[in-house]
C-alpha cells in the first residue's frame, strides 16, 4: 500500500509538474503524424502522470481525482471510439479504418478526412492506454483490495 | 562539426561505464538510486546529441523530455519502494 508523500519538495514539485506532463501527453497525442509518437505514446505520458499523482499524494486523494468507475468507463470509451470510426467507415462503404471515406461525413476533402480520421482513433487509443497503464498500477500497488467505503 | 558531436557522445557512454560501476557495487542503496539518475540525465543528453548528429534535433528534443519525465516518476518510484525518503 502507497502511503503519500510527507517531503514538501516532492508534493510541490509534483504539483507544479503534473499538469504540464498532461499538456505535453496531449501535444504528442495530437502531434503524432508528423513527429514521435501518437496514441499509445501520449496515452502512457498521461498514465505516467497519474503514477506520480498516485505515488506522491496517496491513494485517496488520486481516487478523489480519477475513480476507478471512471479508470473502466475511460478504457471501454478508447475501444468505442477506435472501433466506432472504423465501423462508420465501413458502413460508408469503405475498407474498416478507410478513413477517406469519411469526408462525405465530415464535408472536408479525402486528405483532410484521413487526417482527422487518424486523430480520432489516436484519441481513442490514449483514452484507453491511459486508463489500462493507471489501473494495473493502481490494483498492483494496493493488492486488489477495494477501498474501504467499498467493501460492504 | 559531426565528428564534435560524435567525440562528446562517445565520452558521454565511456562517463556512463564509470557511473554504471557504482550502480552495481555502490555500497547502500542511495548510492545506487543516485548513479541511476545520473545515468538518465547521461542518456538525455546523448539522445539529443544523436539528433544533432542526424540533423533533427527537434524530433529528439520530444523523446528526451518523455526520458526525462519517465527518469523522474522511476527515481521517484524507487525511492518510495525502498522507504528512504524520509533519511533524504
Amino acid at each position: 500500500m502507497i502511503r503519500s508523500s510527507e517531503n514538501i519538495i516532492i508534493r510541490t514539485v509534483s504539483r507544479v509538474l503534473i499538469p504540464f506532463i498532461q499538456i505535453f501527453a496531449f501535444y504528442v497525442i495530437a502531434h503524432g503524424h508528423y513527429s514521435p509518437g501518437g496514441g499509445f505514446q501520449g496515452g502512457v505520458i498521461l498514465g505516467a502522470s497519474l503514477v506520480l499523482l498516485l505515488i506522491t499524494y496517496g491513494p485517496q486523494e488520486t481516487r478523489r481525482h480519477i475513480s476507478e468507475k471512471s479508470l473502466i468507463v475511460f478504457s471501454s470509451l478508447g475501444v468505442l471510439i477506435y472501433s466506432g470510426i472504423g465501423l462508420i467507415c465501413l458502413l460508408l462503404l469503405g475498407n474498416y479504418l478507410d478513413y477517406g471515406e469519411l469526408s462525405g461525413l465530415l464535408h472536408v476533402a479525402p486528405a483532410k478526412a484521413r487526417s482527422l480520421g487518424i486523430l480520432g482513433v489516436e484519441i481513442g487509443v490514449g483514452f484507453t492506454v491511459m486508463a489500462i497503464m493507471f489501473s494495473i498500477f493502481f490494483d498492483i500497488s494496493s493488492g486488489g483490495e477495494p477501498p474501504a467505503d467499498e467493501k460492504k | 562539426m559531426s565528428t564534435f558531436f560524435l567525440t562528446i557522445g562517445l565520452g558521454l557512454c565511456v562517463l556512463v561505464f564509470c557511473v554504471l560501476y557504482r550502480v552495481v557495487f555502490g555500497p547502500g542503496v542511495f548510492n545506487r538510486i543516485a548513479a541511476l539518475s545520473a545515468i538518465g540525465t547521461k542518456t538525455l543528453i546523448i539522445l539529443l546529441i544523436m539528433g544533432f548528429i542526424y540533423g533533427r534535433v527537434e524530433m529528439f528534443v520530444d523523446i528526451s523530455m518523455v526520458y526525462a519525465l519517465l527518469n523522474f516518476i522511476g527515481v521517484l518510484a524507487a525511492a518510495k519502494f525502498l522507504g528512504i525518503e524520509t533519511e533524504l
